[in-house]
């Protein structure tokens, strides 16, 4: 009794999915406002399941360039997480932490480069530790890494890797307010379906899919 | 897969691990560009072969044939296979960029077919762009001037 893909997940599993969703981003708020030194708010995210070309449409085009920090997870679920950094919200967590802003995304250095890493971690440790506090599985995080590129190539790593499962990938896309400011907050949140089941079978009891 | 004869431009955006292959019979002016994400297929999801290495050139020699090629004069060109993101410490996700350039290279050569140009590996993402009426593919990437293969 489970499930083959994401898209096949009922009302029940997309509410787990939700309340997921909405602890992590309680989290990712809390600690990205001691980082960034002010109070950040964020907006009730929604779960959005799209193929690959609906992704991108919804994020921009493939052609655009993103910085994204990829970090992958083992022991109890296994799969990727992936957060998407835009240049209005780069600039306005380089400004809060380092003093510093940037025209393009050819100009971030080492230094914005790591600052930009570390926020992106923050924010997947966020989500992946919600999983955790409401489940009880330990997920173990690889170190992260960061990309500045062309928004579809960034997401083909994932797709692929999900590629022998399934055609889909799951977002979690929200708003984070900081200075009054909404900046696009999407996380791709990417367990493999074994995973998935595990996790159900843990929230939902008798979970059937 | 995209095809196409005579004329017209087929395009394939931001290659990242995947591949784009192009085929094209100059004396026919027939042209294919193939996007693989995956090595090879294996049973459980083999349901579109052109996501696959393997089964998507396949598909594609076969139906470049149907339209008159002739495999003997096709000029081979591919591109991608990046790894955009550089993990420290291995993990699956590095490799498959890898694992996609040696997949596509076996089924050509087992196909008889020799590559003229490539531009893969590296760790950018590659728009590839065939034009059928010349046969010339050019690659744009970020940051960079365009490239002819």
């Amino acid at each position: 009794m489970s499930i083959k893909s994401y898209e096949e997940m009922d009302g029940i599993a997309l509410d787990v999915m939700r309340e997921i969703g909405s602890i992590g981003t309680g989290n990712a708020a809390t600690v990205l406002s001691s980082l960034v030194g002010q109070k950040v708010k964020m907006t009730v995210p929604e779960i959005e399941i799209k193929d690959f070309n609906d992704t991108i449409t919804l994020l921009g085009g493939p052609e655009d360039v993103v910085a994204a920090v990829l970090v992958q997870m083992s022991e109890d679920i296994q799969g990727t997480m992936l957060f998407l950094l835009r240049m209005e919200f780069v600039n306005a967590v380089l400004k809060q932490i380092i003093g510093k802003e940037v025209k393009n995304y050819s100009d971030l250095h080492e230094m914005e480069i790591s600052v930009l890493t570390e926020v992106g971690n923050i924010m997947i440790s966020s989500y992946t530790n919600a999983i955790s506090t409401l489940s009880g599985m330990t997920i173990h995080l690889t170190v992260p890494a960061i990309a500045v590129n062309m928004l579809g190539g960034i997401l083909s790593v994932p797709m692929a890797e999900m590629g022998y499962e399934t055609d889909k990938l799951m977002l979690i896309n929200g708003k984070l307010i900081l200075n009054e400011v909404k900046h696009d907050s999407t996380i791709l949140m990417l367990p493999d379906i074994e995973s998935l089941n595990r996790l159900m079978s843990k929230l939902v009891g008798d979970y059937s899919g | 897969m995209k095809l196409a004869r005579q004329e017209g431009t087929l395009i394939t955006y931001a290659l990242g691990s995947c591949i784009g292959i192009t085929l094209y019979d100059p004396n026919i002016k027939l042209g294919a560009l193939i996007h693989i994400m995956l090595p090879n297929a294996t049973g459980a999801n083999a349901g579109n072969v052109f996501k696959f290495a393997d089964t998507g050139i396949r598909e594609t020699l076969r139906k470049l044939a149907a339209f008159g090629g002739v495999k003997s004069r096709y000029v081979c060109k591919i591109a991608g296979g990046a790894q955009m993101f550089e993990m420290t410490g291995g993990g699956s996700i590095g490799n498959i960029g890898q694992r996609n350039i040696d997949s596509v290279k076996r089924t050509l050569q087992a196909e008889g077919i020799r590559i003229k140009n490539q531009d893969v590996g590296a760790n950018y993402a590659r728009t590839m762009l065939l034009d059928v009426s010349t046969g010339k593919v050019a690659i744009r990437t970020i940051g960079k001037p365009e490239i002819t293969l």
